[in-house]
Parts: structure tokens; sequence; C-alpha cells
């Protein structure tokens, strides 16, 4: 109101009362005319005030709250959201299916989930599963029928898959020489009318589902031997369940939403996935007590082999003392099954583009799982190298928590390794013995931190050279004279045969598998006190009887029907690197003989008939001068003819083994 | 008639505005209110009612925290700036009942706590138990920096942030991770596409406009206004550390299509050559940081970094920048005692001052001290022989935290400028040839030293 004082039109009443000056208003019609006149003009300034702060009040408004929507915390990167797959609701899924001598594919509503034409590959029946609900392929596997015992597996996998699963056959080249009646008859029970009667070169093709309907089956019968059946190509459409038929009724807990999602994706892990009773993804062993290794991490290097990462798995995971946050798994490649088995279990795992090829890509992506352990787990002094084909004993991390110290106070170590090379089933006894070897057997095993970052990661082996990173680790410029701890039984078992650096026919017929697993889990209270072969306690067992050097050492009689004793023979070394008798020995004693392995100063200690057995190279071995005069060091002549054929391709499989 | 006229007109003039105002009016008030009906008061004003509010809803959390036995601390630095001025108090009655609510009643819209990532397992009941409980959680996820050095591997994304939400409260949880050298990271946070833009008013947040980089704290179990928290035990010292936190994580890419561009050097030299400088750096480090002096990566350490994340191996030193404001006299014994013993010392701490450590097998360690003006920033140098002085122009820069060789350390935030500045827009290119003299692109002759002076400013041992 005060705004009126000013207005020159009421000037002249000023000092008058408000009422009266409104009675005076009222009478005076020119004044009230210009007073409402002036009245409406100060509203409308009023109004216009107002409209402008409304209008400034909304675009700041609008602007705090822009400015909350925080494009600074965008992120930067672009995201191009993955197109998510339409939800199918397609009911019916095309297949097609091509069986050929030299070519076969499938094709999934017209995406090809499968192509294999390449040359002397790929033989026998294929094997794709489907998920009936979603049509998404669950797993596929070739069996090469044309060989001995592949059908066997074909059973084993098939009577893993789910009922109600798409199961789709085709065979590329040959697929029935060793097929087997069980083989056949299983096929058969799958709705197949051909399968009982393939034979020779046949082709064929078959789509059906696992204890149900069959939706196509196709077959071409080779005219003659020498000729391949003409190729079949089956077209048929399979008619998609719903999601819940396809899935089990687990209760719903956390570790059957991995399991469910596990399931639903792949196929061919057995009872895992099984709707009543599946096999425990937790295992929940017992802790160790003061377990020093609970806080070194375990880096799994592993490949595109997920059965051998499932089984793996298991095995680390039962294991006493597992720390599951402190695994990673490395996957060489990106392949989705390995991470599919790795989120099983609810481990974390790493995939890795593969750098350069064969040797060198295992190399490759053994350095960037070493640092990228390293960078994950910045306070580890050490770290735990394992790999997708290995069992480990269920005292894994208690052999490990009980020697680590070594490794710490022991600059000459360079590796605490769990697998005896020369721990076969008679030649190893003694749970809580270790030794110290100059070789490094690796298959489970500790690396220090510091030789990696100091010695190793900077001069690695880069890409182009294609070399084995454990043979290159084992270069007398990176092992400069350093040894490792092994212990006498292995804790740790090679079960992978297909990998890279096994060579499956000596793994197979030669060796039989090491004693890992007969591991009796009381021996942790006793390695500790067990003999440690440091330098300081390693001494020469002078208790030691000395065989009768006489006798053939190969002769079964040449150590004495006792148990519990020590004894020593003594074999001829004209120097360090002379192994001849030593190769002759071990070939005698069915034990690692490819090279050398095992030895510690021209001395290696093994056990037969339950007697602790030491072998001593004389004159290299420092230990020579324990041996009586008497004694003529035994010599054993390689067989002059087989030397050559023998020697060579043993060298290369020594190279391939690890 | 005229008249009249126009009084119909101002009358109808007036009318329309008077409805035109109520119209708007109306409109403001629905508008502010349903700005406030998104359970997000702006805090302005504060309404009585809210006070308990966030007290429950800490409270809430901190109850699902423990009952997941997930252990988190307070950094919520307005709080924590509260409690620091009753440290005393709060230390000594762990225990006592709160006559007030002192600290967690003031209305805002978040309080921040911290989780150490190792300390938890992933546990993904925690937020079934959550929703239970009425939260609505965000989880911000991003790629893991630490295989980020790494040639192409891919691992999960890793959580960086969650934000917990109930009624008009959010609860911002951080997530530090341990890096090498020693010390805490957390991420920053960055929506994704998809996201609720909107969930809280992310601007508001006190951690996550950059990552950080924090020592590890320890920590004080306190009970404060009745509620069991822990908190950094030095919370000054830990809002002094917050206030210069960032982190800038080495540019990896740009360092792999370096090493593209130009072959790393594997020789044995090379090797032997990283191994000193980081030992070195490793030592310098810690020598300075027990004094309490700031530093940074200069020179060409500082363009290794920024260039191919490691050292130039023909590089045949190691760089280091100190503010001149940070001299102190301590720092040639310190060095000395820690088993590097003083080359030279060019310059006086008025001018030019420059100090040069010899360090195992031949590696240099070269400190520079950096004079601040208006509008730049100068180093000097001097020649030995002639007494020249030479001066180093930088920009204006603020320190950063980095991680190289396994170590934390500053660069300047800056660092395209600062290296551009020293180098020249050719620092890509690496130079094996090299004179300190005249190779770099800031250098400017500064006159020369008087003779009477150069006993003191020219000192070589």
């Amino acid at each position: 109101m005060e705004e009126w004082k000013p207005n020159p039109a009421v000037k002249p009443h000023k000092k008058r009362s408000w009422y009266l000056a409104w009675k005076y208003k009222l009478m005076n019609q020119r004044a009230l005319r210009k007073l409402c006149q002036t009245g409406a003009v100060l509203f409308l300034l009023v109004t216009v005030i107002v409209n402008i702060k409304l209008i400034l009040d909304t675009r700041r408004a609008a602007y705090e709250e822009e400015e909350e929507s925080a494009q600074d915390y965008d992120d930067e990167m672009l995201n191009v959201e993955v197109p998510r797959h339409p939800v199918n609701n397609k009911k019916v899924l095309d297949v097609e299916v091509y069986s050929s001598r030299s070519k076969v594919y499938v094709a999934v509503d017209g995406t090809t989930v499968l192509e294999d034409e390449a040359r002397e590959q790929g033989r026998g029946i294929h094997v794709i599963v489907l998920n009936q609900a979603t049509g998404h392929v669950m797993a596929k596997r070739v069996f090469d029928t044309y060989s001995p015992h592949e059908d066997e597996a074909m059973v084993l996998f098939l009577n893993m898959v789910a009922r109600g699963r798409i199961l789709i056959f085709t065979i590329k080249d040959e697929g029935s020489f060793h097929l087997k009646e069980t083989a056949k008859n299983v096929l058969k029970s799958l709705g197949s009318q051909v399968a009982p009667f393939l034979s020779w070169r046949d082709m064929w093709t078959f789509v059906g589902k696992k204890g149900g309907e069959v939706y196509g089956e196709k077959h071409a019968k080779s005219p003659a031997l020498s000729t391949w059946g003409d190729p079949v190509l089956l077209k048929t459409e399979v008619h998609l369940t719903s999601v819940e038929d396809a899935e089990c009724h687990w209760p719903d807990t956390e570790l059957n939403r991995r399991r469910k999602r596990f399931c639903s994706k792949v196929e061919g892990y057995g009872s895992v996935c099984s709707c009543k009773d599946p096999t425990p993804i937790e295992f929940n062993p017992d802790p160790l007590k003061d377990n020093k290794v609970f806080d070194v991490p375990v880096a799994v290097i592993a490949g595109n082999r997920p059965n051998y990462l499932y089984r793996m798995l298991r095995s680390l995971l039962s294991a006493q003392g597992v720390n599951p946050q402190m695994i990673t798994v490395f996957i060489d490649g990106y392949y989705e099954e390995p991470m599919d088995v790795v989120e099983l279990f609810g481990l974390s795992g790493i995939q890795h583009t593969p750098i350069s090829i064969k040797n060198a890509r295992v190399s490759q992506h053994y350095k960037a799982s070493l640092t990228a352990t390293f960078n994950l787990f910045p306070d580890a002094k050490f770290a735990v190298v394992l790999e997708e084909d290995l069992d480990i004993s269920v005292d894994f991390f208690s052999f490990l928590s009980q020697s680590i110290h070594l490794l710490e106070e022991d600059e000459s170590l360079y590796c605490i390794s769990a697998w005896n090379d020369q721990g076969y089933e008679h030649t190893a006894e003694d749970p809580s013995l270790l030794y110290r070897v100059e070789t490094m057997p690796g298959l489970g095993w500790v690396l220090r931190k510091s030789l990696y970052k100091d010695e190793l990661e900077p001069k690695w082996p880069t890409p182009e050279k294609l070399w084995d990173w454990d043979m290159w680790m084992r270069m007398p410029e990176q092992r400069k004279g350093r040894e490792c701890i092994i212990p006498d039984i292995s804790r740790s078992y090679h079960f992978g045969i297909v990998g890279l650096n096994m060579n499956g026919y000596f793994h197979v017929s030669d060796l039989p598998p090491g004693p890992g697993l007969l591991l009796s889990s009381d021996s942790d209270t006793s390695t500790s006190s067990g003999g440690v072969p440091s330098h300081s306690l390693f001494h020469f067992h002078s208790e030691a009887e000395v065989l009768d050097h006489s006798k053939n050492p190969c002769e079964d009689s040449f150590v004495p029907d006792t148990e519990g004793k020590v004894y020593v023979m003594f074999i001829r070394m004209e120097q360090e690197a002379d192994f001849t008798t030593w190769t002759q020995l071990a070939k005698c004693l069915h034990i690692w003989d490819l090279d050398v392995r095992g030895n510690h100063k021209g001395l290696w200690r093994l056990f037969r008939k339950k007697n602790h057995f030491l072998v001593v190279g004389v004159p290299a071995s420092p230990y020579s001068s324990k041996k009586p005069l008497s004694v003529t060091p035994i010599y054993m002549e390689p067989p002059a003819k087989e030397e050559g054929a023998v020697a060579v391709p043993a060298v290369a499989a020594a190279a391939e083994q690890t | 008639m005229q008249k009249i006229n126009r009084n119909v007109v101002l009358a109808l003039l007036s009318l329309t505005s008077l409805v035109f105002l109520l119209f708007q009016l109306c409109y403001y008030k629905f508008y502010l209110s349903q700005k406030n009906g998104a359970a997000f008061s702006k805090g302005r004003g504060s309404h009585s009612g809210q006070d308990s509010t966030r007290w429950h809803v800490v409270r809430k959390f901190l109850g699902l925290i423990s009952s997941h036995n997930i252990p988190v601390y307070l950094i919520d630095p307005l709080i924590l700036g509260l409690v620091d001025k009753d440290i005393e108090q709060i230390r000594s009655s762990p225990d006592g009942p709160s006559p007030e609510c002192k600290y967690f009643c003031a209305p805002r819209d978040f309080t921040t706590f911290a989780l150490l990532d190792k300390t938890w397992k992933h546990d993904a009941g925690l937020f079934r138990t959550a929703e239970k409980m009425g939260f609505q959680w965000l989880k911000i996820i991003n790629k893991d920096p630490r295989l980020d050095g790494m040639d192409d591997l891919s691992g999960m994304e890793i959580p960086l942030h969650y934000i917990f939400k109930l009624a008009s409260h959010a609860i911002h949880l951080v997530v530090f991770y341990e890096r090498s050298g020693n010390f805490l990271w957390h991420g920053p946070l960055r929506l994704k596409q998809h996201m609720d833009r909107k969930f809280v008013p992310f601007r508001k947040l006190h951690f996550g406009r950059y990552p950080g980089a924090y020592e590890k704290p320890e920590l004080l179990l306190v009970s404060i206004d009745d509620l069991k928290v822990q908190i950094p035990k030095n919370p000054s010292s830990f809002l002094e550390e917050m206030s210069h936190s960032r982190f800038l994580e080495c540019r990896y890419r740009e360092a792999r299509a370096f090493f593209q561009l130009y072959p790393d050097d594997a020789s044995l030299d090379a090797v032997e050559f990283r191994k000193k400088a980081k030992s070195l750096l490793h030592l310098a480090a810690l020598t300075l940081n027990n004094l309490g002096v700031k530093f940074w990566l200069s020179s060409g350490t500082c363009l290794g970094w920024f260039r191919q994340c490691n050292v130039i191996p023909h590089s045949k030193d190691v760089d280091l920048g100190i503010f001149i404001r940070d001299y102190k006299a301590d720092i040639i014994p310190a060095f000395q005692k820690a088993g590097l013993p003083l080359k030279h010392k060019f310059g006086k701490v008025e001018d030019s001052l420059e100090l040069s450590f010899q360090g195992e097998g031949d590696v240099k360690l070269d400190i520079f001290f950096f004079y601040e003006e208006d509008d730049h920033i100068w180093n000097g140098g001097t020649q030995a022989k002639s007494g020249k002085k030479f001066k180093y122009l930088f920009p204006k820069f603020t320190l950063c935290w980095t991680e190289f060789v396994e170590l934390k350390v500053h660069v300047p935030c800056e660092t395209l400028q600062y290296v551009e500045a020293n180098y020249g827009p050719e620092w890509k290119v690496p130079v094996k040839a090299w004179d300190w003299k005249s190779s770099p692109f800031n250098v400017q002759d500064n006159g020369i030293w008087p003779i009477d002076e150069w006993d003191n400013v020219i000192q070589i041992y």
C-alpha cells in the first residue's frame, strides 16, 4: 500500500486517514478513476514481476535438475548396449542338419551353430544339445566313434544329458567302425530307427528329444566299402516348450540360482543339474588351523576345457583350508563355457584375449595371469599356480601352509611344488617327507612375488618367441641354481591328457597315476616334523645300509624284503650331467626316465618296497665320499640299438611333458 | 469515452493477469511439491520431521550391514567434521548414551560409508535383505583398473559404489580396493545409459566425481548418537587426505598404442635400469614420505608414466619435483642416511634450487624445486662449468595421485599440459639424445650466477 504514497495523484490527501481518503475518493469520481487506473497499472506491474521471478525460478529449478541428472557422472564411454535378444515368443525352431564325408553343419533358425569342414579333423559323430525352451546350444561334442572307446564316452555323455533336451546328431566321414551295440542301443532308445543298422561310411543325421519325440532322421547308405554315402541334409522343425518345463524346481537359494543359470546354459556336467538330489556346488571343507596360505592368491590357468575345469575346481574347493575369495580363474580366450563353470562355483574369472600362437600363447597367458594375480592381491607375497587339468589332494593347502615358510626364509629356493616327478605308487611312501630337488616340477606350485616381479616378469619371453614358459623358467639363466621343495607323495595329480603339452600316449600307457590321491589327511600333522631338506637340515643318512652291488639293481631282490630301512646304492656318474646309468636304472624301476628329474647334488631319493632308497652318482655327487672303498659304482650301459630309436622321441616327449 | 475505454481495458488486463498469476502460483506450488514428493527434499529449509529419518535410516543400514558381517566405516565428511571437534570426548566415552542427536540428525540427503572390498564376500543375500527392509539400492560397476594395465584381460566388472535409499535418505557406500603400492582406491561414479539418473541427486555426493587414493586407515569403533560405527581413527587427517585424494589412472590404452609404434626395449640393460630406477624411486618415496615432503614425478619420469606407464629405459635418472615451500633442510641428511650420497647441489633455496643424489649403479636421483608465480610455476637449472642459469616454465598445476611401479605417487593433474610444456607437442616421439640445456621446450636463459656466489650455488661432490 505504501507504493501509493509517492503517487502524485493522491499527494494532497497524504496526511488524511485512510478511511477519509477512501471516502473522499468515492466522492470524487475523477480521483477514483485515476486511482483505479493507477491501481491497475501497479497490479500489472506486480504481475510482471511475479512472472519474471517465476520464470527465473522455474529455469533455475530446471537447470538444477538437469545438473542433478549428473552429466558429470555419465559414463564417458558410449556404452553401446548389446541388443538384447528379443524375447523369443516363437514356438518353433527350424533345424538344418547336414552330414557328409568332408563337412558337417547344423543350423538352428538360420544361425549356424556347428560347421566343420576341416580336413583330417572332426571325424565321427557330432552331437549338439539344445535347450528345449530357448533353443540355445548347451553342449557340442564330437565322438570319434571310428576309434575304440569313443562310443563309451558318447554313451556316458548322452546319459548325463537331462531329459527333455533336444539332441542333434550328424556324422562326418566315418562314425560306425567302433560304434558298439551298447551305444547303438542308446541311440535307438532315443528314437533313432537307423542307428542299430549304421554301417561303414554311412551318412546319418538325427534330431530328437531325449525321452520324447523324434523330429527327423535321414540316412544315406554307403554303396561300397571304398565310397561314402551321399551327403544328407535334414530339415525339420522343433517345438519349444515353456521355460518352466525346462527347469528344475530347486529351492530358491543363492546357490541354486547359480545352479539354475548354469544348468539352463550348458549340458554334460552330470548330476550337478539333476532335478532330484543335485550334487553340491559348495563344499565347506574343514578349515585349517593356523593356515599360513589363507591369504595367498590362487591362480587357476585355464583354456577351453570346461569339463576339466569343473573337475579341477571341485577338487580345489574341497581341499581343506581353501579360501574361495583368493581364487581367480584365468581363461585363455573368450570362451563362454569355462566362464559358466567359474560362475557356477561363485568364483571370479578373467578372460584373456589370446596373444600369439601355440606355446607362446600359453606363455603369454601365464604372464598375464601372474601379473594380474599380483595386481589383484597387492599384499600377497606368494601365489599358488594351478592348471585346469589338475586334481589336488585334500591336504594340498595343509602341505603348503607348512612349507611356505621355507620359501620365505630361504633365498636359494625357487619354488614349492606339489608334484613329485618320481612319486609313483611303488616309489613314494612318506606323506611327511619333503625333498629338495634341482628341477622344477610345476603342476601346482608356489611362486614368490619378488621372484616374479624382479626377475621373471621383466624378461618374460615376448610373444614372438615360441617358447614354453616352463622350459624357460627351468633354464639356468632364470633358475640360477635355485631349487624347489617337493613332497615325497605328490599333492597334485595331472589328469589332463588332451592339453597341448601332454603326450597322451606316454601318460596313459607308461605312467601309472601318481599317488596324489592316496593321501591320508593325517599327514598334515607330521609334515612339519618330517625331514625338511633345507641345506642345513639335510644330512646324508649315515645309518643307510649299502646294498649288495654285485646284484642287478633292476631285480626285485636287489632290495631286501624289509620295511622302513634306508638303503643306498652307488652308480657311476662321471660329471654333473652324466645321467647314463641313472636313465637305465630309472627305466627298469619304471619311473620317469625321459629326462632327469628329482635329483639333488647327484642324489636321488625314493622308496622301494617301503624302504627308503638312495641313489648316489659317483664321483659327481658330493655324497660320493660316503661310498665304502670296496664298493664299485654300478654302471649300466644303454641298450646300443634302442638308444637311437628311443632317445630321439624321448627327448621330444620330454620337451612336451610338463 | 476514451477514458472509459482505457478503464475497461485496464480492468480487463488486470483480471487476466490476476487469473494468470493465480494459475502460475498454483503451477509453481504443484511443481515444487512434486519435486519434494520424489522422496528427496532438497534440504532447503529443514523440516523437523526429517531429522530422525536420517538417524533411523542409518541405524537400519548399520543393522543390515552387521547382520551380514560386513565391516563398513563412516567417511561422511560432514559428520566426520563434527566428530572431529568432539573427538577427545568421543574417544574417552565410547559407550555413553548421548543426550542429544548431534551428528546423524542434521538433515542431509546422504550419509557416506566405506567398505573394503576384500573384507566381504559379494554376498547377494545382502541385497535381498536390504529390499526386504525397504531399501531401494543401486549398484555402480565398472572395469577393474587393476587389470586395465594388462594386455587385454577382461575380468568381471567390479562394484565401485552402492547407494541404498530409504524414504528421504540415502546411504552412499563407497567400495575401496587395495592397489599395488599399498594404498586404497575408490572408483569414479559413472552412470551407465540405462541407469536412473534421478535415483538420488548424484551431484551432491561427496565421493565419486573422481577416483581417489587413500592410505589404509586405522579404524576406531565409537558410539555416536547411540549408534555404533567405525570411523577413521584420526578424522581430521582423513578429511585432509580427502581434500586432495584425486587419483589419475595411467593411460594404459595410449601406452599400448605407443608400444605398438615403438616396441619396448626388452634388453638386459633396459631390464636392469628399470629395476634400479624402480628401487631408487621406492627409496626416494619412502625417504620423502617419512619427512612429510610432498613430491611428484617430474621430467623424464613423468613422461615415462604419462606416455608408456613405465620407466623410460634410455633415461638415465629419476626426476622428482618438490614445491620450494615444502623444502626442508632435513632432505639432504635424510637421503644420505638412506644410502644416497649428495652428488651435486645447484642454486639456493631462494632461487633455482636443484639437488642430485647418487643412487645404486649409476642411476641418479634429481630433485627439482619449483617456484610458484602468479601465472606460472618454474624450476631452475645450472650449468656447473659456466655458472649459467636456466629456467623451465610450466603452467600452473595441481597434484593428483597415481600408481607407478607399484608405488602411490603424485603427478601433476594437468599432466598433458605439464608434459607438453616440458617436451613440446612432439612428446609422443621418443628422443634418445637429450640435452637438458637446449632440448626442453620450455627452457629459458636466466642469466649467470654472480661469481662470488659460485661456491654456494654450485656444489659438486
